[in-house]
């Protein structure tokens, strides 16, 4: 049986780290399933490990780090075995048909579009170089702030960063997204 | 560097300050919260293996996991990154694992295996279709089939999932060695 006064605590030091967190997950799957599933292992791995996690002093990186090693000690092991859909594969911009947002139909239908593009675009980079442009451009981590999360040295977030966004801009320069 | 190239560079990194990530589902937060706290003492770790695998498969799942656990990951051909494939050997028993994820448990759901000609499930020799009743737990399954090549042709193996009037078709490209 749990102790209500263990979920109680367990809340209270978890959940203002959820919409970080989801957003990771999001970031490092890219699908929402995968998301919503690392989440949970997440959730579900800080529990048991909540009498270490109280002592924290920045709970919030501690789980940005527990989730990425997750990710790539779990997800990542299985992603190669993993069957794709046929008709409802990972597809890109897989969920961004649910942010049509207050702008006019047509603004929308563009903005979506551009979307779908960034993200077909994303998918063609190698794994660690989609995450270093997302985690840097996308969700504002410091280059120190990655290392930290990943383990992999500045030097090589930088040169990934770098060769990322040259291979961004020549898929989108050549589709015509950027002009 | 000149100044277009400054400007599509701007471009880029405005177009990625902008990628949005859709919010997380209503209730989802605490849910997910709910089920940590059931399970996070529990650690249970094989809550990914498909349930209710069927009575002719149920005997034979736990030596089919342990065996799946114990198999090196296979290698992946480079030619089509998108479709998973593995290389097994002739008259050898190979065990794959297929993983998926489901957004919400499911009970009663058909699956179906078609295999291609020369390649049999172990324990249903001759048959290319493989029928049964599952259910499936929320979030990721594990599925092991072991595949046994009798002709080195290869070819795909589908798995049909079904759940009332939906359904999802995996595939897994097979080599033989």
């Amino acid at each position: 049986m749990t102790d209500p006064r263990q979920t109680e605590v367990f809340e209270r030091v978890v959940r203002p780290h959820f919409d970080r967190l989801y957003r990771l997950a999001w970031r490092l799957t890219g699908a929402k399933a995968e998301a919503e599933d690392l989440f949970q292992e997440l959730l579900v791995k800080a529990f048991g490990m909540l009498d270490q996690l109280v002592h924290i002093e920045e709970p919030g990186s501690w789980l940005c780090r527990v989730m990425y090693n997750l990710f790539v000690d779990q997800h990542r092991r299985f992603a190669r075995q993993r069957m794709h859909l046929v008709d409802e594969g990972h597809l890109p911009g897989q969920g961004l048909a649910d942010l049509a947002g207050d702008l006019d139909p047509v603004e929308d239908r563009e903005r979506l579009e551009k979307y779908r593009r960034l993200d077909a675009a994303l998918r063609q980079l190698s794994e660690d170089h989609r995450h270093v442009v997302l985690l840097h451009d996308t969700e504002g981590y410091k280059l120190e702030e990655i290392e930290e999360l990943t383990g992999t040295p500045v030097g090589t977030i930088k040169s990934r960063l770098h060769r990322a966004r040259a291979r961004l801009r020549q898929i989108l320069e050549e589709d015509g997204t950027i002009s | 560097m000149n100044e277009e190239r400054v400007m599509k560079e701007q471009d880029l990194l405005e177009l990625l300050q902008d990628y949005p990530v859709p919010e997380a589902e209503a209730g989802f937060y605490d849910r997910a919260l709910v089920r940590a706290v059931h399970k996070g003492s529990r650690r249970q770790r094989n809550r990914w293996i498909l349930a209710g695998f069927g009575s002719a498969v149920a005997a034979g799942l736990a030596i089919w996991v342990v065996t799946a656990m114990l198999m090196t990951t296979p290698q992946l051909p480079e030619a089509e990154p998108s479709i998973p494939g593995v290389t097994i050997a002739m008259e050898q028993e190979h065990t794959v694992r297929l993983v998926f994820a489901s957004a919400k448990a499911l009970d009663s759901a058909t699956l179906t295996v078609s295999l291609p000609d020369g390649i049999e499930l172990a324990g249903f020799p001759g048959q290319r279709e493989i029928t049964w009743e599952t259910s499936l737990q929320e979030g990721r399954n594990l599925l092991p089939l072991t595949l046994i090549a009798l002709t080195p042709a290869g070819g795909e193996v589908l798995a049909r999932l079904e759940h009332k009037d939906r359904n999802r078709t995996f595939r897994l490209r097979v080599d033989v060695s």
